[in-house]
């Protein structure tokens, strides 16, 4: 019914409005958070109003095209997503003659059971097939079997790089102390360890939390206070629904809140750098978690893990991601 | 409080209709679009929203039909807040009776999932939840697949002080739970719940696996777990494992955050599985039990719905 032609007409509210509801359900039903997939459309039909469209071109196709575009301009980066690049030149900066280069710092965050670890992992695996050498400090000293799991892969990536035969191969070492002390702590005697033993990169990993849980985003400010990381990885899956924007925008506010205070306010707090997007591999078309969490923050998906292998991590495709969110 | 957000919404929307004038096709469009954006923000599945909204619609018809007589506005809107009451409940009861693990027999739990959605956290709560109540439970981790796997079940379940069975070295996840379940029944222990790795619809070979773990340890009852923050991926998913692992009930866990838990009422349509319990926290002790009529009066702020319901 919105196939008609409209022979050259100027577009109006009218004209848009039912193009407006069935676009915003379909982003809803590829898993766009219901607010954004509002916002989205809304500004998307703000712009055509008024627009004159072609004598030829259907209502629908000319909004599916302005669509296209806007979601193409959310989903791109706006600051770089080369981490090789990042972490190569602060390794390459210049020393004074008395001082001990420090590691690159990445930790990753985000709510319970999303991938942190598996998916810290992987990032391990390229950072050693890229010969760094790298150390994993193991901050979440809570949950049952956390330290063990980061033992097992440090061992798999471990076996990897020996059967290799090229010797220039990076390597991985785990720092942990155990359960139950505190994160933030053990994270610091991590990259002092790391500076120590020039590591290249330190990649902290933290326990899963919930966003409301105010104990424990203190705690994970504290940690990122303490320790300023260079990047600060938001873990999501590509399963999540709604709770996408409220998980970004409580994580990075509490980041920013938290680790300032104390500072009396001399100190700008630190938020998300980026997310890396798991779970992939479980969604098909209904990629819009990607699209929720970009337009939150701004900030761009560094990494897409999509898969349970050490191999399974990608770099986002925009593209394909715009494909899939206006496929029928 | 779980789902305070929802809550305030659906309520607020009600009450709303509560004060209009009079009881109109306009009063009611007003009502169902905040019930259901409510329910969209919620992570219920589009489809389902829409479908709630016709029979809502279609369920208050004759009682719209009888045009304006002041008299009976109050009975009209009552009329269409338990036709929306009734949906509600409807969405989360699928009017199905779970099965009930009886003492002196040994009753297996199979518990399978998408990955990371609770599943080990989950089997120790239920193992102290039935322990509490004087079954001898125990917990068997078939979970050969994930790093530390293993670990995790084995300081859990110490810290919990339940029984567990599982192995370092062994990598076939359908002989070990095979082996722990016959161990455990040897051991008359009353209740033994059967871990297993995470998984999901597009591995058919991961699929393939849990259908032979389950023919091996002939489950009295298959529980999915599922996360309180899944979105439109909740209906697919969960009709794939329905298929093939045939669950009889779905534990819904992480409802002690923000999330509402939308996707995972989905799975319970989808599926015609009932919800048992709700998982509300990291700790042992953190599982509530699950109750549809209950769940939605508390939602709604309703303190005793006996009275709508008798309508
Ligand atoms: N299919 C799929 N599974 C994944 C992916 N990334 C991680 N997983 C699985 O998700 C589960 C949870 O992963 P973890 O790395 O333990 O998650 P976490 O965020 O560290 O969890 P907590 O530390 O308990 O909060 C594991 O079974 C992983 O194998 C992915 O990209 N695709
Ligand atoms: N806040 C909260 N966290 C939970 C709840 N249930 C489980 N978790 C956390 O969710 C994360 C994943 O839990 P697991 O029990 O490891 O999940 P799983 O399904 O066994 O994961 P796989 O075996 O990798 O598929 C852990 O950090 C748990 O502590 C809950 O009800 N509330
Ligand atoms: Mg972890
Ligand atoms: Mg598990």
């Amino acid at each position: 019914m919105f196939a008609r032609l409209t022979g050259g007409k100027v577009l109006t509210d009218e004209d848009l409005k039912p193009i407006l509801a069935t676009m915003k359900e379909h982003l809803m039903k590829k898993n766009v958070a219901k607010d954004i997939a509002d916002r989205v459309c809304d500004g998307v039909g703000k712009n055509l109003v008024g627009k004159k469209i072609g004598g030829f071109t259907s209502i629908k196709s000319s909004f599916q095209e302005a669509l296209g575009a806007s979601l193409t301009q959310i989903l791109t980066p706006k600051t770089s997503t080369d981490v090789m690049q990042a972490i190569r030149t602060k390794l390459a900066s210049p020393l004074s003659s008395t001082s001990v280069r420090s590691p690159y710092t990445m930790a990753f965050v985000g709510v319970n059971g999303v991938g942190k670890s598996t998916n810290l992992s992987k990032v391990c695996f390229w950072l050693i097939q890229n010969r760094l050498k790298v150390l994993i400090a193991a901050c979440d000293t809570f949950r049952s079997g956390a330290v063990e799991q980061l033992r097992v892969h440090v061992r798999n990536l471990s076996m990897l790089t020996n059967d290799s035969p090229d010797l220039n191969r990076g390597s991985v070492e785990l720092y942990e102390k155990g359960y139950g002390k505190d994160a933030a702590g053990i994270a610091k005697e991590a990259i002092a360890y790391a500076k120590e033993n020039e590591f290249d990169v330190v990649l902290i990993d933290t326990a899963g939390r919930m966003q409301d849980n105010e104990p424990l985003m203190k705690a994970l400010a504290k940690l990122v206070a303490i320790n300023t990381p260079d990047k600060i990885i938001f873990v999501g899956e590509a399963l999540v629904g709604n709770e996408a924007v409220d998980q970004l925008t409580k994580f990075d506010r509490a980041l920013r809140d938290f680790s300032a205070a104390g500072s009396g306010g001399s100190i700008k707090g630190r938020g998300i750098d980026g997310m890396l997007v798991t779970k992939w591999d479980t969604v098909d078309d209904k990629v819009g978690a990607a699209l929720s969490m970009t337009y939150v923050t701004g900030q761009p998906i560094l990494f897409v893990g999509c898969g349970q292998t050490y191999t399974d991590l990608k770099q986002l495709r925009v593209a394909n991601v715009v494909d899939a969110l206006l496929a029928d | 409080m779980v789902l305070a957000d929802l809550g305030r919404k659906l309520n607020s929307a009600l009450s709303q209709f509560s004060r209009v004038s009079s009881v109109d096709q306009e009063a009611l469009d007003a009502l169902l679009k905040e019930i259901c954006a409510a329910l969209l923000e919620s992570d219920v599945n589009v489809k389902l929203v829409s479908s709630l909204r016709q029979k809502v619609k279609a369920k208050v018809k004759a009682a719209l039909d009888t045009g304006a007589d002041k008299g009976r506005e109050g009975q009209r809107k009552n009329i269409v807040q338990k036709a929306i009451f009734d949906e509600l409940v409807h969405l989360v009861d699928p009017g199905v009776e779970p099965y009930k693990p009886r003492k002196g027999y040994p009753n297996v739990i199979m518990a399978v999932g998408l990955q990371g959605n609770g599943k080990t956290t989950t089997c120790t709560k239920l193992a102290v939840h039935y322990q509490k109540r004087g079954f001898k439970s125990c917990i068997v981790c078939a979970d050969t697949f994930r790093a530390g796997a293993f670990d995790q079940t084995r300081q859990s379940a110490t810290k919990a002080k339940v029984a567990y069975f599982g192995s370092y070295t062994e990598t076939d996840p359908v002989s070990i739970a095979a082996q722990g379940v016959e161990k455990f029944k040897k051991e008359r222990f009353d209740v033994i719940i059967v871990d297993t790795s995470g998984r999901h619809k597009q591995e058919s070979e991961l699929f393939q696996e849990m259908v032979q773990i389950s023919e091996a340890v002939k489950p009295d009852m298959t529980v999915l777990v599922l996360d309180a923050s899944i979105g439109q991926a909740a209906e697919a998913q969960s009709r794939a494992f329905k298929d093939s692992a045939d669950f009889g009930a779905i534990i819904v866990t992480k409802m002690d955050g923000h999330a509402k838990g939308g996707g995972a009422i989905s799975a319970v349509a989808a599926t015609k599985t009932p919800i048992i319990f709700l998982g509300v926290g990291e700790h042992l002790a953190d599982l509530d039990k699950f109750a549809p009529q209950p769940f939605i009066s508390k939602l709604l702020g309703m303190g005793d719905v006996q009275g709508l319901m008798e309508h």
